[in-house]
């Protein structure tokens, strides 16, 4: 489109709503960048009592934070239980969806659609106390696995809905073919399907991996000792209430960020498309 | 419709046994997981309510108390206290602030000129800032920004003259709610603007053209045209914020610990605090189950609401 066709009041108009946009969403971004200016902060600059945007540059704070800190630990223990906890949500997910997505009408299809549902009015808090007792029941108390558990099953209800709207759109004529050939139904959910999904299937994997990367509330109660921590409570524990190095809670956060900020960078038109389908389609 | 369907009752019949239980083998593993996270445990916190026992007595039957625990939590002025300050401050308040910024916001976004210009990424990778940070990390950032001494609004704050000494916003009560609330409304608002925008996006551009040419105006078109069209998301949208809000822990928790005092304490840390500070399982477990009956009456009520609207039209 050329610009030059527009008259000159026309592109000041847009010039204004552009820059009044943009300006807003910058303000609204400003904290995070804050964060970021502050993680390469030298000590001796964060406590100042007037208001400097720019200062001297140090990565002093990320070698003390990866160097002399539990923090690269609670890095691994977060990566570890999320990578399993989104491989496991997502394989289930994709099989439970392509049950109720090639079978529309087996008895109690839509009652379990509507108690799958049904898990998201749950508050989280109230599961936390029973589960603890079952967990300790089990001797997993303190224990990643109980993470692990708990992130596959806090994700499966949407990953269930998201990955059934995908297969919706995927002919049947597929899986007739395939099976014609001979295989069996979980070789055509893994060989036939997920090739063809794969693109929605890796919408559902980042938002699992990322709300498991996010969760505080479970970490805080089932992992009791340092080794076993994750990111959030890692970090939570950073920001005590009395001492703060505030320099390196920030580097802290800006690591912490940047698996979620990369994801969804690389991925953001599809993401944001697809969640915005899904909340319209409900 | 004369083309038979795959599934009459004729080819069904016809189907070997193995045939007709697959959907159930292929939905089963999904379905124990989550009976076992969700199913169990609310049916198992239920029993706990009515129960006497403390966090160290765990795998062992408590004392079973009858309404005890009931009766403890509903006289307790703290729990009104801490229902109040969930259903307002924390919900309502946050809830209402994200509809009318996301909407405005969404609506501005949503001009030709981000279009035209090829600023979608920009607009896109700008919205999501906020969300892409962890709770946690939104809690760190705005309580450094806050902070009384070092922190940048007070900062800029007392170097503008406005006042005189920076004030410690999450330690009074004047204004600890309106910090908490910040927090949480920064970080949530890109998904309403998101949501919304899209929902704008769908709309065809031919009924806004044929409004402008019956002379109505920019208002009227996004008032009477817009507003009206995006009724159901708008609805979907509160219902789901609504929920996850009243149900949240992290944020109060993380800034104030539900202080100073008890002033900002909601449901879920109280319930938390309970039962996991005070060891008193049943009492906590009796929180989480006044809780969930608030919210299931909420859903029920909101789902009534909506479809009786739906129903008249």
């Amino acid at each position: 489109m050329a610009m030059t066709a527009a008259s000159p009041r026309r592109f000041l108009a847009d010039l204004a709503v552009a820059s009044f946009g943009i300006g807003i969403l910058l303000i609204l971004a400003f904290p995070f960048i804050w964060v970021v200016l502050i993680s390469f902060r030298p000590d001796s600059e964060i406590f100042t009592r007037t208001f400097q945007l720019i200062t001297s540059f140090t990565l002093e704070n990320y070698f003390t934070l990866l160097d002399g800190s539990p923090f690269p630990t609670y890095l691994r223990n977060s990566l570890i239980v999320c990578t399993i906890a989104t491989v496991l949500a997502v394989s289930i997910s994709l099989i439970t969806a392509y049950g109720f997505s090639r079978n529309r009408r087996f008895a109690g299809r839509q009652l379990l659609l509507i108690l799958v549902i049904a898990t998201q009015l749950f508050p989280f808090v109230i599961l936390i106390t029973p589960l603890y007792a079952t967990f300790f029941a089990l001797g997993l108390i303190n224990n990643p696995i109980s993470l692990v558990i708990s992130y596959t099953a806090i994700n499966l209800p949407f990953a269930i809905y998201m990955l059934l709207g995908y297969l919706d759109t995927i002919p049947r004529e597929l899986d007739e073919a395939a099976r014609i050939d001979g295989a069996n139904t979980l070789q055509i959910i893994f060989r036939v399907i997920l090739p063809v999904a794969w693109p929605g299937v890796v919408v559902v994997a980042v938002y699992a991996f990322v709300s498991a990367w996010d969760e505080f509330l479970f970490a805080l109660t089932l992992m009791t000792s340092d080794a076993n921590k994750t990111v959030p409570v890692g970090l939570a524990g950073f920001f005590g209430e009395y001492t703060t190095q505030w320099n390196l809670v920030m580097t802290a956060s800006v690591i912490s960020t940047l698996p979620t900020l990369v994801l969804f960078m690389l991925l953001q038109r599809k993401l944001v498309s697809d969640l915005a389908a899904g909340s319209i389609k409900q | 419709m004369t083309t038979p369907l795959p599934d009459a009752p004729a080819a069904r019949l016809a189907r070997p046994w193995g045939a007709r239980l697959e959907p159930y083998a292929l939905v089963l593993p999904a379905m124990a997981v989550l009976a076992f996270f969700f199913a169990g445990p609310a049916i198992y916190n239920v029993a706990l309510a009515f129960q006497d026992l403390s966090l160290f007595d765990l795998g062992k039957e408590g004392r079973w108390v009858g309404f005890d625990n009931f009766a403890e939590v509903l006289s307790d002025p703290s729990t009104g206290q801490a229902l109040y300050n969930t259903a307002v401050p924390l919900t309502a308040v946050t809830v209402v602030i994200r509809l009318v910024l996301g909407l405005l916001l969404a609506l501005l976004l949503n001009a030709t000129v981000f279009r035209r210009w090829r600023l979608g990424w920009l607009v896109r990778s700008l919205v999501l800032i906020p969300w892409v940070t962890p709770p946690v990390v939104a809690v760190a950032a705005w309580k450094w920004l806050l902070d009384a001494r070092y922190g940048a609004v007070n900062q800029l704050l007392v170097g503008t003259g406005l006042i005189e000494q920076g004030i410690p916003f999450l330690a009074k009560t004047s204004t600890v709610w309106g910090a908490v609330e910040t927090m949480l409304i920064w970080r949530e608002l890109p998904f309403v603007v998101i949501t919304f925008l899209a929902a704008l996006q769908s709309i065809p551009s031919e009924l806004r053209e044929a409004a402008r040419i019956d002379g109505a105006n920019g208002w009227q078109i996004e008032t009477r045209i817009v507003l009206p069209l995006l009724k159901p998301v708008i609805a979907v949208v509160t219902l789901l914020t609504t929920i996850w809000t009243f149900n949240n822990f992290v944020y109060v928790w993380l800034a104030t610990r539900g202080g100073p005092g008890d002033y900002t304490q909601v449901l879920a840390t109280q319930m938390y605090t309970t039962s996991f500070v005070d060891y008193r399982m049943g009492t906590g477990a009796a929180i989480g189950v006044v809780m969930s009956v608030i919210m299931f009456v909420f859903a029920l009520v909101y789902f009534f609401v909506i479809f009786r609207e739906k129903g008249e039209k």
